[in-house]
């Protein structure tokens, strides 16, 4: 006998899962049955089958024991007895077999039960057939679930409602399952604190993010303003504020210290942005310097020199936001390749704002 | 009388012995499912030794089905056939039909 082609086990579970239900809330022991059909057409020599097969032989076998116990219990039944005899079984067999291809012995009206043709073929089965045990182990079905009751009045402690209600019945429900109460809120509302609540919160806001674009101007290419912060509107603040929105120092204005320029390359081919907006950039700086003092910030009394990166090939690009948030002072200039397009096009885009931006600021 | 006692005597003994036979072979079909539909047909008894029997007989039905076919694949065809003997009458639909218009003579079938 081989083992075939044919997985009966695994095949006929997983065919029988996305089966459609037919009989309904037995599928669990039809395809228990059809796997133990299956092994016995395979332990008998087929090596496949049509899965209708499978599904006949397992319907006929759960239709045999279910005959089998009901003509069983029918004979103890007519025997005066509830519980079931071997004889009974016998006999019950004896119907079953002998209504389709008889046994020997059946015919004699006297004969012994035990001495039966059915007995004798089913113990020379058991004596000589080869035992296919079931693959899998199977639990006690039906599963039974102890179903979670209400307890009762007497399990709960309770005494119940009405004198008319014994305690054995089942408790009624607690009270905040049918009776709604409103729910309030106790916290009285300041409409006077809560807007002072919430000015407060924007103007922390305001100063944070204003500090940000402070420190991004003091090394970027942006023009700066004289802050005032004494002002308190929210609008104007930000505007005047803004250190791009301001007109930008003229040139000579401001003595700065000279750049200490250690080396770069003579092989450039490109100007790099930061080269043509170094007179911008430095007029930023002298401008944030100013107002910086009114925001009480450290600041370097030289100027850190500038390192200008120029590539033969590629565009180098400055980086003056990320760079200045992080606080690298000397080595800020330089830039990785895969964000030098990015970069550059920010800080052209800066640029391009605070040249407009003084038109800007004739409408505030 | 007597010899009827004797012999049922006998029976017992005869019975016993083959009951404990059956405590040695393990059916391919599992105790629980055999417990299951024998509970759902009323069947009620103590002794599991029954249910070892009422086990048995049912594959050994099944195995004395002969296979017609050399290549040995069950079909519906070889099973009716089988079971016929048996007293089980099967008729398998051949194949499945979307309308019950299929197989019609094609002039007499109004589209």
């Amino acid at each position: 006998m081989s083992d075939g082609g044919k997985q009966s086990g695994v095949d006929n579970e997983s065919s029988s899962s996305t089966k459609k239900k037919q009989k309904g809330g037995d599928d669990f022991g039809r395809s228990v049955s059809r796997i133990a059909v299956a092994q016995i057409c395979e332990s008998v020599g087929f090596q496949s089958s049509q899965r209708s097969v499978l599904d006949t032989l397992a319907d006929v076998t759960i239709r045999y024991i279910c005959s089998l116990g009901k003509s069983a219990h029918y004979y103890a039944n007519i025997s005066g007895r509830t519980e079931c005899n071997p004889y009974d079984v016998i006999q019950g067999l004896e119907e079953l077999a002998g209504s389709a291809q008889g046994f020997s012995g059946a015919s004699d009206d006297n004969r012994c039960l035990s001495s039966s043709g059915v007995v004798r073929d089913i113990s020379q089965f058991a004596s000589t057939a080869e035992e296919v045990p079931f693959p899998r182990v199977i639990p006690r079905f039906p599963v039974v679930r102890t179903l979670k009751t209400t307890p009762s009045f007497a399990q709960m402690g309770k005494t119940p409602a009405g004198k008319h209600i014994p305690d054995w019945l089942p408790a009624f429900p607690d009270p905040h399952t049918y009776v709604h109460t409103p729910v309030w809120n106790e916290r009285n509302t300041d409409p006077r604190a809560d807007k002072l609540e919430q000015a407060r919160q924007r103007r922390r806001a305001e100063s944070s993010l204003l500090s940000l674009q402070q420190r991004i101007a003091c090394y970027g290419a942006a023009v700066s303003v004289p802050s005032d912060n004494a002002n308190d509107s929210k609008g104007k603040q930000v505007a005047e504020n803004n250190p791009f929105l301001v007109p930008p120092l003229p040139y000579d204005s401001k003595q700065v210290s000279g750049v200490a320029i250690p080396k770069y390359d003579i092989a450039k081919k490109r100007f790099s942005v930061l080269e043509t907006f170094a007179p911008a950039i430095e007029a930023a700086k002298a401008g944030a310097l100013e107002c910086r003092a009114i925001e009480r910030r450290s600041l370097p009394s030289k100027r850190a020199p500038v390192h200008f990166r120029i590539g033969v090939d590629k565009k180098s690009i400055s980086v003056p936001l990320s760079s200045g948030v992080l606080g690298n002072k000397s080595d800020s200039w330089f830039l990785r390749d895969d964000q030098k397009d990015d970069k550059k096009r920010r800080a052209e885009m800066i640029l391009k704002e605070a040249m407009e931006n003084p038109q800007e600021l004739i409408q505030l | 009388m007597n010899s009827s006692n004797e012999g049922r005597h006998d029976d017992e003994a005869a019975l016993t012995e083959f009951l404990s036979s059956l405590m040695d072979y393990t059916p391919t079909i599992p105790d629980e499912l055999v417990e299951h539909y024998l509970g759902k047909s009323g069947f009620q008894c103590p002794d599991l030794r029954l249910h070892c029997k009422a086990r048995l007989s049912a594959p050994v039905k099944d195995k004395s089905k002969q296979p017609k076919e050399k290549r040995l694949v069950l079909t519906m065809d070889d099973l009716s056939r089988a079971l016929r003997e048996y007293g089980v009458n099967l008729k398998h639909p051949d194949y499945f039909a979307d309308s019950p218009l299929t197989g019609m003579d094609p002039s007499s079938r109004e589209e």
